[in-house]
C-alpha cells in the first residue's frame, strides 16, 4: 500500500485506492477553502478618519517646497527666498581685536587683488604699460590727491612723468572701507611704509570729493590733481596701533596691544 | 461563503501545481533561509561594531563598514528577495491555475541569482563595494541577477496571460504589478548609476529612489498579494471590502513611485524633489493603511483561526506590521521630525521595520502555508514554529522601537547641541546599539527553529498526516474541518 | 479591471515618476549651468568651478569601499533643512575659530561634489559630517598650538599635522585620547607594519608598535588621505548661490 521511500509514485492501477492516497496525501490541498473577495463590509470609518490624518500630514510635507511654482522647477536648488538663519553665536566676540594697520591692510589686500592687480601687478611693481605703485610719489604723498586717482581715474603722464595713456575710474562698487583698506594697503606695501591708516571716516570725504566734481566721469590730469586736491583727507586721524574690531572697526576698550 | 469541500479535479489540479513546483519553491525558500541566517550572523557583527568598535578590528573583511552593507545586502537580496520569488511563482501559479511547465530553468535562474548574490556579497566583504546603499554589489553582480529573475518570472507572466477568463483576484493584480516594476526600477537604476558617469548628484538621487522602490514597489506589493490570498483562504471568509482592495491596489501604484527621494532632503538638488518624496511616502500610509485594515477586519471575523493557524498568526502580525510600517513613515517624513531624523539610525530602523516586521512575517505565513502542501507533509513540531513566532516578534519589536527611539534621541541632539564636539550628538547611540545587537541575537535563535524546521521539511522528514499543525491542540472542532487521519494509514476518509 | 486598464495605468502612474524624479534629475543634474562671479559685486571673477587636488576619484573609491559613509555624511543642509549651519564647525568656520575671522560657513552646492560619480551624501551622522573636514582639523591644530605656547604655525606645517592627524585617526582613532568614545573602526590592514631598516621613514605613524617596527601607510591610506584632504568647502561662492544674511557689518563674505 504505501511505498514509504518512494511517496511520490501514484503507481496502484486501483482507481479507488489512487484516488483515496491522492486525497489522504494531498489532504492540506483537499482542506483548501475557496478565496472569497466579494465581501460587501461598509468602509470602516477608521479608513476615513486615517486617510484624512495622513493626507494632512502629507499636504504639511509638500508644503515645504516653499511656493507652488518651484514644483518641477529642475534649476532651483534651494527653497525660492531662502536666506541662511543668522547664526551668529550667543555670546561670540567674534573676531578678536587687532591692531588698526594690520585690519586695514587685511581688507584692502582683498579689494587690491581684485580691482588693481590685474594691471599693477601682484608686487604693484606694474611694468611698461603700468606705472609702479612701489616708491610712487602719488601714492604716498597726499592722501586727497591719491583718493581722486583711484576714485576718478587718471589720464595723461602719472608722477614719474611717463603718460601711460588712462587709468579707469575705479569708483564703481566702491565703499569707503574698501576704499580705506585699499589706500591703506597700498601705502604700506610693496616697500612703501608710510606709516598711517587711511579711515574710514576719510575713505567718506573722498567719495564725496568725487561726486562733487564738475565733471564726475572724465579722468583726472595732473594739472588738475595739484590743483585742487594737494590737501589731506579730513577725518580724525587713527593710531595705527590702535586695537579696533576688525568688524566694526571701531576702537576695542582696554584690550592689550 | 466558502466551500466546505471542493470535487476532486479541483484538488487535483492543486496538487499538481504544488507538485510541480516544488522544488524551485523549496528552493527559494531554503536558499532564502539560509542567507536569513547569514544576514543575521552579519547584523549581529556590525552592530556589536558600533557600541564595541574593537571587537574584530584587525580582520579588514569584518570592518564595520563592509560588514553593514554586506548584512542590508544579504537580507534584501538573500532572503528578501529569493522568499519573494518562491511566493511569486506559487501563487501565480496557484491563482492562474496552471502547472509550472518550467521548475527546471526557474532552479538553475535560483542557483544563478545565487551565485552572483554571493560573488557579490564576498565582493563588498572584500573591499570592492560601491558605496551605494542598497547597490553596494560590485558592478558585475545587477546584469546576471536581472537577467535571471527575468528567467524566474517570466513564466508566471505566461500563466497570468494564459489564466482562465474570468475574475481575477486582486492578489493577481499586485503579483503582477510587482513582476513588472522590478525589473523596470532596478533595471533603470542600475543602468543609469554605473553607464553613465558625471553625475554625482544625480546618481545619489537615482540610489536614494531604488531604495524605496525596493521596498514599495517590490516587497510591499509581493506581502500584500500573499496576505490577500492568505487570510481569506484560511478564514474562509470573504475580504472584507472589494472596492477597497482595489483602492489600495491604485493607490500604491499612483503614490509609491514618487517616494524615496526624501533621503536627500538639504542636498543641492532640485528643491522639490525631496519634499515631492516626503510627500508620497507619507501617502504611503493610505494603501498600507487600506489593504491592513481591509485584511485585518476580514482576520478579526474569525478570531480563532487566527490563534490557532501559524499561518495566519505570521500573516495578522505582518499586516500590524504593515500599519506600523505606515504609520513609521508618515512620522519620520514629516515636516519637524524629518529633519531630526533624516541622519540617524530611523532609516535602518524604518528598513527592518519593512524587510523584517512586514515583508518577512507574510513570508513566513507563507512558508507556514504552503510548504506542507509541495511537500505533503506536515510541519513537525508545534512548538518549534511557536517558538519561531514568538522569539521573532520580540526581536523585530526591540529592534523597531529600539531604532526609532534611539533615533529621534540621536537626532535631537544633532539639531540642538552647537559646540564643536562631536561627542554630544554621537554619544546618545550607544545603548541603543547595545539593544539592537540584543535583538538581532533574539533574531538568530529564532531563524535557528525555523531553519531546522525547514531543512527537516525540505528533506522530506515532516508529518504524514491529514491533520494540519496547528499552534493549540485541539481533540475536537478543528477550524480545518473534521479530524483527518493521523498518521496516513488510511482507514479515515479526508472529509 | 482588464488586463488593458491595468497595464496602461500600472505603466502612465509609474512611467510618469520614473521620468520626473529619477531620469530628467540625473541628466539635468549631469550638466549644471555655471555661475560666475559678478564684477564689482564678488570679490573674484570668472566662473565658480572649484577645483579638487589630488587622488580623488581613488580615494573616494577606497572611502566607499570601506563604507565610510554608513556613518558620515558630506552634505551641510541650508537652514530650512537642518541646524547644521549652526554648528561652528561644520559648513566652513565660524568666526571665532577661523584664522581671518570671517564666518566662511555655507551650504553646499552642486559645485561641490564635481568630479566624483557618486556624491557621497552618507546615511547617517554617528560620526561628523566631512564636507568641511580638513577646516575643522586645522582649527583644532592652531587652536592647540596656541594652547602649548607653539604660537602661529606656518601653512606649510599646520597641513603636515592635518594629513598626519588624518592617517593615526585612520590607523585608530581611540589612539587619540579625547577619541576614547569613537567608534569608527581601527583600519591597520590600510597600513603596513614593517621593520625599521635604517632610518625610519619620513611617513612612519606615531602609534605604538614594538621596537625596531614602524607603520607606513599602504596604497589605499595613501589614496585615502588624499581624498580626505580634499574635503574643504568653504570657499566664497558668487553672489547668485550666496544665501547669507544681509550684513549689518562687513563680516561675512559675498
Amino acid at each position: 500500500m504505501q511505498e514509504s521511500n518512494k511517496p511520490d509514485l501514484d503507481d496502484s492501477l486501483n482507481v479507488t485506492e489512487s484516488h483515496d492516497r491522492m486525497l489522504r496525501e494531498a489532504a492540506a490541498v483537499s482542506r483548501e477553502k475557496h478565496v472569497d473577495e466579494g465581501g460587501r463590509e461598509p468602509v470602516s470609518l477608521w479608513i476615513f478618519a486615517s486617510c484624512a490624518v495622513i493626507f494632512i500630514f502629507a499636504g504639511l510635507a509638500l508644503g515645504n517646497i516653499g511656493s507652488l511654482g518651484s514644483l518641477f522647477d529642475y534649476d532651483q536648488t534651494v527653497k525660492p527666498g531662502y536666506v541662511r538663519l543668522d547664526l551668529s553665536e550667543d555670546g561670540a566676540q567674534g573676531p578678536p581685536p587687532a591692531e588698526a594697520l594690520a585690519v586695514y591692510i587685511k581688507k584692502g589686500q582683498k579689494i587690491y587683488s581684485s580691482k588693481c592687480q590685474g594691471c599693477h601687478g601682484g608686487d604693484g611693481k606694474g611694468g611698461p604699460a603700468y606705472p609702479s605703485l612701489a616708491g610712487s610719489e602719488w601714492a604716498l604723498g597726499e592722501t586727497q590727491r591719491f583718493s581722486m586717482i583711484i576714485l576718478g581715474g587718471l589720464m595723461g603722464p602719472s608722477s614719474s612723468g611717463k603718460d601711460y595713456g588712462v587709468m579707469p575710474s575705479q569708483k564703481a562698487g566702491m565703499t569707503a572701507v574698501d576704499l580705506a583698506g585699499v589706500m591703506t594697503y597700498v601705502r604700506n606695501s610693496f616697500g612703501n611704509e608710510a606709516g598711517d591708516v587711511i579711515t574710514e571716516e576719510m575713505a567718506a570725504h573722498a567719495l564725496k570729493l568725487a561726486e562733487e566734481r564738475s565733471d564726475p566721469n572724465q579722468p583726472l590730469s595732473k594739472d588738475e590733481l595739484d590743483e585742487k586736491y594737494l590737501a589731506p583727507l579730513e577725518g580724525e586721524p587713527l593710531d595705527p596701533t590702535m586695537m579696533i574690531d576688525p568688524v566694526s572697526l571701531q576702537p576695542v576698550e582696554g584690550a592689550a596691544g | 461563503m466558502s466551500a466546505p469541500s471542493d470535487s476532486p479535479d479541483d484538488i487535483r489540479l492543486r496538487s499538481e501545481i504544488d507538485r510541480s513546483l516544488r522544488h524551485p519553491v523549496m528552493f527559494f525558500f531554503t536558499s532564502g533561509a539560509a542567507w536569513l541566517a547569514v544576514a543575521i550572523l552579519l547584523g549581529i557583527i556590525s552592530s556589536a561594531k558600533v557600541h564595541s568598535p574593537g571587537f574584530w578590528d584587525s580582520c579588514p573583511w569584518m570592518t564595520y563598514g563592509r560588514v553593514q552593507p554586506a548584512h542590508e545586502t544579504a537580507l534584501v537580496y538573500g532572503w528578501g528577495c529569493q522568499a519573494a520569488f518562491g511566493m511569486i511563482i506559487w501563487l501565480m501559479s496557484r491563482l492562474s491555475r496552471q502547472p509550472c511547465r518550467n521548475a527546471g530553468t526557474i532552479l538553475m535562474a535560483g542557483h544563478v541569482w545565487n551565485l552572483a548574490l554571493s560573488l557579490g556579497v564576498i565582493g563588498i566583504l572584500a573591499g570592492g563595494g560601491t558605496g551605494m546603499p542598497w547597490m553596494e554589489m560590485p558592478s558585475f553582480a545587477w546584469i546576471p541577477m536581472l537577467l535571471s529573475y527575468i528567467a524566474i518570472t517570466i513564466w508566471s507572466m505566461v500563466q497570468f496571460k494564459v489564466r482562465p477568463q474570468g475574475h481575477t483576484y486582486i492578489s493577481q493584480w499586485y503579483l503582477m504589478a510587482a513582476l513588472i516594476w522590478f525589473p523596470w526600477f532596478f533595471g533603470s537604476a542600475h543602468f543609469l548609476v554605473h553607464g553613465f558617469s558625471g553625475s554625482p548628484l544625480g546618481a545619489a538621487g537615482v540610489n536614494a529612489w531604488f531604495h524605496s522602490a525596493m521596498l514599495l514597489l517590490f516587497f510591499a506589493p509581493v506581502a500584500i498579494g500573499m496576505a490577500y490570498y492568505l487570510v481569506p483562504k484560511v478564514t474562509g471568509r470573504p475580504v472584507y471590502n472589494y472596492a477597497l482592495s482595489l483602492i489600495g491596489f491604485w493607490s500604491l501604484a499612483i503614490i509609491a513611485p514618487w517616494a524615496g527621494l526624501q533621503k536627500l532632503t538639504g542636498a543641492p538638488i532640485p528643491n522639490f524633489l525631496p519634499y515631492l518624496g516626503a510627500f508620497a511616502a507619507i501617502l504611503f500610509a493610505v494603501p498600507a493603511a487600506v489593504a491592513g485594515i481591509n485584511l485585518l477586519k476580514t482576520a478579526a471575523a474569525d478570531g480563532e483561526t487566527v490563534n490557532v493557524s501559524p499561518t495566519l498568526r505570521f500573516t495578522v502580525w505582518g499586516l500590524v506590521f504593515l500599519l506600523a510600517l505606515g504609520a513609521a513613515s508618515l512620522l519620520l517624513n514629516s515636516p519637524g521630525i524629518a529633519t531630526v531624523t533624516q541622519f540617524t539610525i530611523a532609516n535602518y530602523g524604518f528598513d527592518v521595520l519593512g524587510v523584517y516586521g512586514f515583508f518577512s512575517f507574510v513570508a513566513f505565513g507563507a512558508i507556514y502555508f504552503i510548504v506542507p502542501r509541495i511537500t505533503r507533509r506536515e510541519w513537525l513540531s508545534r512548538r518549534l514554529i511557536k517558538w519561531h513566532f514568538f522569539v521573532s516578534i520580540y526581536g523585530v519589536i526591540s529592534i523597531v522601537v529600539v531604532t526609532l527611539f534611539g533615533a529621534l534621541m540621536q537626532g535631537v541632539a544633532q539639531e540642538t547641541t552647537y559646540d564643536s564636539l562631536w561627542y554630544n550628538a554621537s554619544s546618545t547611540v550607544y545603548p541603543y546599539a547595545v539593544l539592537n545587537t540584543v535583538a538581532w541575537c533574539f533574531l538568530l535563535i529564532s531563524n535557528f527553529f525555523f531553519f531546522i524546521h525547514l531543512t527537516l521539511m525540505w528533506l522530506r522528514l515532516g508529518r504524514r498526516s491529514s491533520h494540519p499543525t496547528l499552534l493549540v491542540h485541539r481533540h475536537s472542532g478543528s477550524p480545518h474541518g473534521p479530524e483527518g487521519d493521523i498518521d496516513n494509514t488510511g482507514t479515515a476518509s479526508a472529509h | 479591471m482588464s488586463f488593458r486598464l491595468f497595464a496602461i495605468g500600472l505603466t502612465a502612474s509609474f512611467g510618469l515618476a520614473w521620468l520626473s524624479v529619477v531620469v530628467v534629475p540625473f541628466f539635468k543634474l549631469r550638466t549644471p549651468s555655471p555661475v560666475s562671479f559678478q564684477e564689482g559685486v564678488d570679490e573674484k571673477e570668472g566662473i565658480y568651478h572649484p577645483k579638487r587636488a589630488g587622488r580623488v576619484v581613488n580615494g573616494a573609491a577606497v572611502y566607499a569601499a570601506n563604507g565610510c559613509y554608513q556613518c558620515h555624511t558630506q552634505v551641510v543642509r541650508p537652514t530650512y533643512a537642518g541646524m547644521d549651519l549652526a554648528r561652528p564647525d561644520v559648513g566652513g568656520l565660524s568666526p571665532t575659530i577661523h584664522p581671518d575671522g570671517i564666518d566662511s560657513r555655507r551650504e553646499s552646492n552642486v559645485f561641490d561634489y564635481s568630479g566624483l560619480d557618486f556624491a557621497m551624501i552618507g546615511n547617517t551622522r554617528v560620526g561628523p559630517d566631512l564636507m568641511n573636514l580638513v577646516p575643522r582639523i586645522e582649527a583644532r591644530i592652531r587652536q592647540q598650538a596656541k594652547d602649548s605656547q607653539e604660537g602661529d604655525l606656518a601653512e606649510g606645517v599646520v597641513a603636515g599635522r592635518v594629513a598626519d592627524y588624518l592617517y593615526k585617526h585612520l590607523y585608530n582613532p581611540r589612539l587619540f585620547p579625547q577619541l576614547y568614545w569613537s567608534s569608527c573602526p581601527s583600519m591597520p590592514f590600510l597600513f603596513e607594519e614593517r621593520e625599521i631598516m635604517g632610518q625610519p621613514s619620513d611617513d612612519a605613524l606615531d602609534v605604538p608598535v614594538e621596537d625596531g617596527w614602524e607603520v607606513v601607510p599602504g596604497d589605499k591610506a595613501d589614496a585615502l588621505v588624499s581624498y580626505l584632504l580634499s574635503l574643504r568647502h568653504d570657499d566664497p561662492v558668487p553672489a547668485a548661490m550666496d544665501y547669507a544674511p544681509p550684513a549689518a557689518t562687513d563680516g561675512p563674505q559675498g
